[in-house]
């Protein structure tokens, strides 16, 4: 069917127009003005009905061409069957047009009333069409149709609205950021399921209470003072803080911006609102900062390396000097002194006779002088081989390398009636030859700085402190002053004269070394004219067994 | 004359032959000994005595010598089918273990250390005379 012209039937009004229309279509169709009315007085008994017992019942007028033949119909539908109860009417309206129809679903019902047009053959196509721009165009037949017309309008509008604002809402429900929008109160008007998704609530208001939930503790300050300015003076707001994901508890750093909208009158009314997330970015930033980092530190590694090699480089030179200073001891510095030994002999023993006191004495004294140098080139030179040596450790009995000590040193340790004990002593992974050095320089001194009217009294004991074992040598002899502590175990140090006690000022500085080969330390304590304690402490992971007992 | 040399002593050092002729003297066998300043002098003179059984019966080398050292001269000695019977001592100032050990591996008999005193001097070349 083509429609023409369709009316709403929802009350009495609607009645009228529904027969007005009825009776201008059948006019234009070229009906008599009997059939006319008889038309129209059927379509409006129904239409009574449908106004009185259906449910937004819709009346719609047509034209409808089958075979060469064309029948004007009218339709009207309800979503109720209203039928049954208009029975009556139904079958006064079948005795008025040519045919009626009722087909029923289980949606609606349709009610067709149908009569053939008399002139079928001078409607053409085009005619038909301007019948329907004829009601599109015709003016309102009165005020309620006019208002009706309007209504209709703007259930359109809203309708269509109403659709516009479902796609944006599925839109903004679907974008991955948050939005929303609140009044000046800052209430809160509309929120995306976003927002609502990733706070794990849907605020109502947003007020200093909400944002605190949300907001990073260490990022709020700055965020509220930021936000509280926009508010106060109605300007836009951004910034960039840490929200908290309900979901996993993580605070992930957002972009959030707010702008203020005005009305017509240049007032802000509401506020709109966006926060998108920039972890990722910031990650990347992240990331970027470290391998920046990363790149200076291995720059700096860089360098310090290269410094490294500077100073092995330096270190291996100084070393090389070293050797070639021990190889100059060894060889060149020894040989004018054996000569010099040699002439000083063949003059004592060959020429005896022809020097008087006074030469002999000067004789003495250049054989003195010469013994000095000897023993000091042969210092010098085992402390310059202990400065490039790596020792071999093996196990070593210090029990028994001290008694071997006091053996080698039994004719001092008897001219000047010392008394040594010696305590237990553990059993050391060390170098044995150097650890017998050291034991023995250390006896030695102690024998050697001996108060002359006292028989020297040493006592050798070792005791666990923490993780190291630590041997003393304690004598009862001159001691040393407390300024001296430091001082004795540097290289060519005297604290006396050659005439009190002869001497090179290397001998600690060998202990010293040694101790240090070992991973060790070594520390001298006294009180002047009472003792002199010298503690070699070694870490207990050179012990192979300690033999202490209490 | 040549015969009559018995002890040959290569060292560079002007003095040192001074005071072992000293010692020699001592002992009465400084007409047997003859001295040269280097190795290269010393397989020189050994090559120009042309009967074996004039060939002395020690070398003492020193080890630290100009143009061919006491442990090259050495084993050149000892790759010589003439000269490789003759004993040979080192004497040297240098007290290292290591030139020790490398100079008996490369076949002297004996390593002494330089004298210091008459007596140690005395001492050496009375070892030396035993080998005469």
């Amino acid at each position: 069917m083509k429609e023409i012209v369709t009316v709403k039937l929802e009350n009495e009004m609607d009645l009228i127009l529904a027969h007005k229309r009825a009776m201008k279509l059948c006019e234009m169709t070229g009906y008599s003005l009997i059939v006319q009315t008889s038309i129209a007085t059927a379509i409006s008994e129904i239409a009574r009905c449908a106004i009185e017992y259906g449910r937004e019942a819709v009346l719609a007028l047509g034209i409808e061409a089958m075979g060469a033949k064309k029948f004007f119909k009218a339709v009207i539908r309800d979503k109720t069957d209203f039928s049954l109860r208009c029975t009556e009417a139904c079958s006064f309206a079948k005795r008025l047009v040519d045919d009626i129809e009722i087909v029923r679903n289980s949606k609606e019902i349709t009610i067709t009333l149908q009569q053939q047009l008399s002139f079928s053959g001078t409607l053409s196509e085009a005619k038909i069409e301007s019948f329907a721009n004829y009601f599109k165009t015709e003016p309102p037949l009165s005020a309620y149709d006019e208002i009706r017309r309007k209504n209709l309008q703007l259930q359109e509008l809203a309708e269509k609205l109403r659709q516009s604002e479902d796609d944006y809402r599925f839109l903004t429900d679907t974008l991955p950021l948050m939005m929303f929008s609140a009044n000046n109160r800052g209430v809160i008007s509309y929120s995306n399921k976003w927002l609502q998704d990733y706070f794990g609530f849907v605020p109502k208001e947003l007020n200093q209470a909400t944002w605190q939930v949300v907001v990073h503790p260490q990022d709020y300050p700055s965020f509220g003072k930021d936000l509280a300015y926009a508010v106060a003076k109605n300007t836009s707001f951004n910034g960039q803080y840490r929200f908290r994901q309900k979901s996993t508890g993580n605070y992930l750093w957002h972009i959030i911006t707010v702008i203020p909208l005005k009305n017509d009158k240049e007032i802000v009314n509401r506020w709109i609102g966006f926060i998108v997330d920039i972890s990722a970015q910031k990650q990347v930033d992240q990331t970027l900062k470290d391998n920046r980092e990363l790149k200076e530190i291995q720059q700096q590694l860089f360098e310090n390396q290269s410094e490294l090699q500077q100073k092995v480089i330096e270190l291996n030179r100084s070393n090389y000097e070293l050797e070639q200073f021990a190889h100059l001891a060894s060889h060149d510095l020894q040989e004018p002194l054996r000569k010099l030994f040699f002439y000083t002999d063949v003059l004592k023993k060959k020429y005896n006779a022809n020097l008087d006191t006074s030469g002999h004495a000067m004789l003495n004294n250049m054989t003195l002088a010469a013994s000095r140098m000897k023993e000091l080139i042969s210092d010098l030179l085992n402390y310059s081989q202990l400065q490039q040596q790596k020792l071999k450790f093996e196990t070593v009995d210090l029990n028994q390398t001290m008694s071997e000590i006091v053996k080698d040193l039994d004719i001092i340790i008897r001219e000047k009636k010392a008394t040594v004990n010696i305590g237990n002593l553990p059993v050391l992974n060390g170098n044995p030859l150097r650890l017998r050095q050291l034991f023995t320089n250390l006896i030695s001194n102690a024998l050697k700085y001996s108060k002359h009217d006292t028989p020297p009294i040493i006592d050798v004991s070792a005791s666990e402190e923490d993780e190291n074992i630590v041997i003393k040598i304690k004598d009862n002899g001159i001691g040393f002053e407390e300024q001296y502590r430091e001082k004795i175990f540097g290289l060519f140090e005297r604290l006396h004269t050659r005439d009190q006690f002869p001497g090179t000022g290397i001998g600690l500085s060998i202990c010293k070394r040694i101790v240090e080969l070992h991973n060790g330390t070594i520390e001298a304590d006294s009180v002047p004219n009472e003792y002199a304690i010298f503690s070699v402490t070694l870490p207990l992971s050179n012990t192979v067994d300690v033999l202490i007992e209490e | 004359m040549s015969n009559d040399i018995r002890i040959l002593v290569v060292d560079d050092d002007k003095e040192d032959h001074l005071i072992l002729e000293e010692y020699f003297s001592e002992s009465g066998i400084h007409e047997n000994v003859k001295f040269v300043e280097n190795g290269l002098r010393a397989i020189e003179y050994l090559e120009g005595i042309s009967e074996d059984a004039a060939l002395p019966k020690l070398i003492v080398l020193d080890l630290n010598m100009p143009l061919l050292t006491g442990s090259q001269t050495l084993l050149q000695l000892k790759q010589n089918n003439r000269f490789k019977n003759i004993p040979v001592i080192i004497y040297s100032t240098s007290e290292s273990d290591n030139e020790k050990r490398k100079c008996l591996s490369f076949g002297a008999i004996d390593y002494l250390v330089k004298p210091v005193t008459m007596e140690e001097g005395q001492r050496m070349v009375d070892k030396f005379k035993s080998f005469i």
